[in-house]
């Protein structure tokens, strides 16, 4: 694995978390932080921070990761979609914070790795087949779902970003969502 | 399932990718702490998240970013972070118990709410509701988009049956008028946008007190 280039062992980012978790290890860590803190602030970004609140963002949200690497569960979820989840609540944080007007208690409310501990899924697995289910739609598909997960008020801000009108992009994510229930959920599709 | 008393797949995945109004994720998380499928499917979707962060082309950082993120782990005394007290309701799912309660107030015969102290945002906040059994709110239509999960009891609509768990989105089109169909009380959490406006004789005579 390269510092910041795409991971051929899909494991590697697994371990590092453990080696913080078990060891306070740093290289492991600064190798996470190489590899994720600037995929942390594209996203940011994209969802219209500026390049200096966005680095600021990243650099949060790992030091989040070094606080909470001994939560981190490989079974549960892989690395990318556990510090997915650390940012996401992250940010909903940070519009709690700007929202609010009186002071309210710090609440983990997102916490999931918390909230439910005796989560059974085989989430390791499910990494790979949300993978595959990706590679199985059409690009335009998963170019409005990328764009969905990272832009706030998605529709019309996607809408403008592809210059489609509204409705074009209100269906085509509700298609992809249908096609990724299908993939993914078979048996839960037929009952719902 | 039916899909009339779940969240809209679009509501699930804005809340999967942290892109709901804080009052509105509070409906939601209830509503995922009591029907695991959904909340399956939340967790599928943050994994979708987590293959786009994977594959995001990275923005390059300042010169000095992962020295001040060392320096940071050097110094850091780990998280002060002391719990919210847990609030005076037992039976709330999981997710809103540690937020701080309103007092009750009476809205109507039959019908109470109390604040629940989430963050706002702007206009939208997050309330109990808790109607006798038999009871109606008064009729009603919305300034924007109310969200609703059923905590304990069950309402119907004109046009549909909402039990424990089910969630409704009432967009401002709608009119208004859940009836209670429960031998005991219903309680619900509900996510209001812009004020209510109550419909009919008795609405307009009673909205000047009632701060809903």
């Amino acid at each position: 694995m390269s510092a910041d280039g795409s991971s051929h062992d899909a494991f590697a980012h697994d371990r590092l978390i453990e080696a913080v978790a078990l060891r306070r290890d740093r290289e492991a860590f600064a190798e996470l932080f190489s590899y994720f803190a600037p995929r942390l602030k594209a996203w940011l970004i994209k969802s219209g921070a500026t390049p200096a609140a966005a680095e600021d963002f990243a650099q949060d949200a790992m030091l989040t990761v070094w606080r909470k690497a001994d939560l981190f569960d490989g079974r549960k979820a892989r690395a990318a979609t556990w510090i997915f989840t650390i940012a996401r609540n992250r940010r909903l944080d940070m519009l709690r914070r700007d929202a609010r007007p009186l002071p309210t208690p710090e609440i983990d409310l997102a916490d999931e790795e918390v909230r439910r501990p005796d989560d059974i899924l085989a989430m390791s697995e499910d990494a790979e087949r949300v993978r595959d289910a990706l590679s199985r739609l059409k690009p335009d598909q998963v170019e409005v779902l990328r764009l969905a997960f990272f832009m706030e008020s998605p529709h019309s801000e996607i809408a403008r970003q592809l210059d489609l009108p509204l409705g074009t992009v209100k269906s085509r994510i509700r298609n992809a969502m249908i096609k990724l229930r299908l993939i993914l959920e078979p048996s839960e599709e037929a009952s719902r | 399932m039916n899909p009339n008393r779940n969240p809209s797949e679009d509501r699930l995945l804005a809340y999967a990718a942290g892109n709901l109004s804080p009052p509105e994720a509070v409906v939601v998380a209830a509503h995922l702490a009591m029907r695991p499928a959904n909340d399956a499917w939340v967790r599928r979707l943050q994994a979708v998240g987590g293959a786009f962060l994977d594959e995001a082309a990275p923005s390059s950082l300042s010169q000095d970013a992962l020295a001040r993120a060392l320096a940071r782990i050097e110094t850091d005394a780990g998280e002060v972070k002391v719990p919210a007290p847990l609030n005076d309701m037992p039976e709330l799912p999981e997710p809103l118990r540690r937020y701080a309660l309103g007092p009750w107030r009476w809205v109507g015969p039959g019908v109470r709410v109390r604040d629940v102290h989430a963050p706002r945002d702007g206009d939208c906040r997050v309330i109990l509701l808790k109607i006798e059994p038999g009871r109606e709110t008064p009729r009603h239509t919305h300034g924007g988009v109310e969200l609703t999960c059923v905590l304990s009891g069950a309402y119907a609509t004109e046009t549909e049956r909402f039990d424990v768990g089910d969630f409704e989105e009432a967009d401002n089109d709608v009119l208004h008028q859940p009836r209670v169909v429960s031998d005991t009380p219903c309680l619900c959490v509900v996510a209001l946008n812009g004020q209510i406006q109550l419909d009919g004789w008795l609405g307009r005579l009673m909205q000047p007190f009632v701060r809903l």
